[in-house]
């Protein structure tokens, strides 16, 4: 008993101690422009595109002496929220976001605005685009048209399923550009729209039940890399890859060897790397008094056999 | 243990002694939490700033009013899994509820109110009544529960996120709101939920009855405790506490999100074994649950705003709560 009193005691000096001698750092005047810190959340990190994404803003940032602290939300919107304001709260410059829930953003958006933090959103759109400096995503509309033109090319008549993922924004566009484009052709048709979550694991069972409900589907629109992925490995264990055609979004190392291999017809390639650079330019030009646009669309471009080796080496350098 | 809190009478235990026995029980979670933030401040220098502890509140919020009511399914030896599933459907029923509802008529948040704790209630006197009447075990039970729920929950709008009219002012300040202009209103419900069940548990003979079915649910029932009716009690609150849990989250989020709440119940079980109350049931109480809460917001605000790289805060907190709960054991042991 009296030991463990003792204990408590000493951490609470300590505390006190460690508290007391800790200099308190007010930054001086000159460290405005050196040295200052940036925060970005991602939706999540268990996808290439994101750690592109954000090696993108980090060399950026880092050439600025500045540094960048990356936070993995999960897919949970609560944890995204108490993740941006632990950011704000430690004194961030600027703070990057790639949101969850479109919607669901809001209250983060509205306290930084309310800590006077400039919010740039990358990749996924958010609703109250009054609230943010700007946002900088692909053009996901065109990305899903590229996807539906290719397709056309090669499969028709069509029976396609897409496997959304509809919290998202950028999803939903993708799939909006695919089917304005499909419609043009009357001899290819959308069976069905579920739900893929965006992963090879939440894609790979739900190809599995799309194919037992439609023995007749040879066309698939999953909408991005890791979806198409679980497509690819539920469609070869079913023995049935020779004759579904896939097209997807994203432009992944993983994606362009699967279409390399004939399992992957095309990927929409987006640019992450090049997202990430012109979002931390973006938050520089604001913060150095300069007006910045709204909305920065980055280029996308389809990647199939043909041009495959020649965007993997672009891709590298 | 459970002997003595089955006979623990008030009467001839003075506060002296009570005061003690407290000191001894939570005397080194407080130190993990003060050691904790001291570390951290080492780092961050704002971390004391008292906007950034209001906020450690705010965050914490959720996950401990969850934890309260696993703290009591706990402690009669029980658990909940459905809680992280109960949060999106308990939101996304209220928020379904407004969206029906004429414009603005005076009803709609207590009737919205009244669906999500309606269901709530629905599913916690469901996995109370099989907890108390079948041999099936809790964890079996509230697995099943847990995907019944998330799947009415996905029901909902095709699985999308519902969004909140401004007009429900009054539900958007039950997560956003601040009272005087500076406490967070999550902050205060949290407190009272912490209270209630916190006095009933310490200053009730119900309370004590719930410590003798942890303890030895047998002897609890040979010595007269209504154990079916105790059982569902438990069960029924800790579903409806997770549903005002639900409510908060939807609240701060503007929109019910019926994909929300995936991981909640693991993130309330770790507040509450950090906090000290046993796995086995009989052992524990509220005050070291929300403990437990704040030592597991303070590590990840704190690992955020240290600007740990993400992959190695799952290991950090993964370490802690082994750490915490070795210790605590040890200390039993003695």
């Amino acid at each position: 008993m009296k030991v463990l009193c003792g204990m408590i005691i000493c951490c609470v000096v300590a505390a006190c101690v460690v508290i007391g001698c800790t200099p308190a750092e007010k930054p001086p005047a000159e460290a405005q422009t050196k040295g200052r810190s940036f925060g970005v959340v991602f939706q999540t990190m268990n996808n290439p595109f994101f750690v592109d994404l954000n090696n993108g803003m980090k060399d950026v940032i880092e050439a600025h002496g500045d540094t960048l602290i990356t936070l993995d939300s999960q897919f949970n919107s609560l944890k995204q929220k108490n993740d941006i304001s632990d950011l704000l709260l430690k004194g961030v410059a600027a703070v990057f976001i790639n949101p969850v829930n479109w919607e669901g953003i809001k209250g983060s958006l509205i306290q930084a605005r309310d800590k006077g933090v400039p919010c740039i959103v990358v990749d996924a759109p958010v609703k109250d685009a009054e609230l943010v400096l700007c946002q900088v995503a692909s053009d996901n509309v065109e990305a899903g048209r590229l996807a539906a033109r290719a397709l056309a090319q090669v499969r028709r008549p069509a029976n396609i399923v897409i496997l959304h993922r509809s919290v998202n924004k950028a999803c939903i566009d993708r799939v909006a550009g695919f089917t304005e484009e499909i419609a043009k052709y009357p001899d290819m048709k959308i069976l069905d729209t579920q739900e893929g979550q965006g992963t090879a694991e939440g894609a790979r069972p739900l190809m599995r039940d799309l194919l037992g409900r439609f023995p007749e589907i040879n066309a698939v629109f999953p909408i991005n890399d890791p979806s198409a992925l679980g497509a690819v490995s539920a469609l070869e264990s079913a023995g049935k890859l020779a004759d579904v055609t896939i097209v997807t979004v994203d432009g992944s190392a993983e994606a362009v060897a699967a279409i390399k291999a004939g399992k992957l017809h095309s990927t929409s390639a987006q640019f992450p790397y090049e997202m990430g650079k012109v979002a931390a330019e973006k938050a520089y030009e604001h913060l150095e008094g300069k007006p910045v646009e709204k909305d920065v669309k980055i280029r996308v471009e389809l990647i199939a056999a043909e041009n495959a080796d020649a965007y993997m080496q672009q891709k590298k350098s | 243990m459970q002997v003595r809190r089955l006979c623990h009478n008030k009467d001839n235990i003075g506060w002296g002694v009570e005061l003690l026995r407290a000191g001894k029980q939570y005397g080194p979670l407080v130190a993990a939490v003060v050691g904790l933030l001291c570390l951290f401040r080492l780092w961050v220098p704002t971390l004391l700033a008292p906007d950034n502890l209001l906020d450690l509140a705010q965050q914490i919020s959720v996950n401990a009013i969850i934890a309260f009511g696993m703290t009591l399914v706990i402690l009669i030896g029980g658990i909940d899994l459905s809680v992280g599933a109960l949060v999106a459907l308990v939101g996304t029923t209220t928020v379904f509820v407004f969206t029906r509802a004429p414009e603005g008529a005076a009803w709609v948040l207590p009737a919205g109110l009244a669906a999500g704790l309606g269901v709530a209630a629905l599913f916690g006197g469901f996995n109370g009544f099989f907890a108390a009447k079948t041999k099936m075990p809790p964890f079996i039970i509230t697995l099943a529960t847990m995907l019944v729920a998330r799947g009415a929950a996905l029901g909902f709008n095709e699985g999308r996120p519902m969004a909140i009219d401004e007009s429900h002012g009054v539900f958007l300040a039950l997560g956003n709101g601040r009272l005087f202009g500076w406490l967070p209103v999550p902050v205060v419900v949290m407190l009272v939920l912490f209270a209630i069940p916190a006095v009933v548990l310490h200053f009730t003979r119900f309370g004590r009855h719930l410590y003798g079915i942890g303890g030895n649910s047998e002897a609890a029932r040979l010595s007269g405790i209504p154990l079916a009716r105790a059982t569902v009690i438990v069960y029924v609150v800790c579903s409806l506490l997770a549903g005002v849990a639900g409510m908060i989250h939807t609240s701060q989020l503007y929109s019910a999100e019926p994909a929300s709440g995936v991981g909640f119940e693991l993130n309330a079980i770790a507040a509450v074994v950090v906090g000290g109350t046993s796995f086995s049931g009989g052992i524990g109480a509220m005050p070291g649950t929300l403990i437990g809460a704040v030592i597991i917001g303070i590590l990840d605000k704190g690992l955020n705003q240290a600007g740990v790289h993400f992959s190695l805060q799952y290991v950090v907190k993964g370490g802690v709560i082994l750490g915490a709960v070795f210790l605590d054991v040890i200390r039993r042991r003695k």
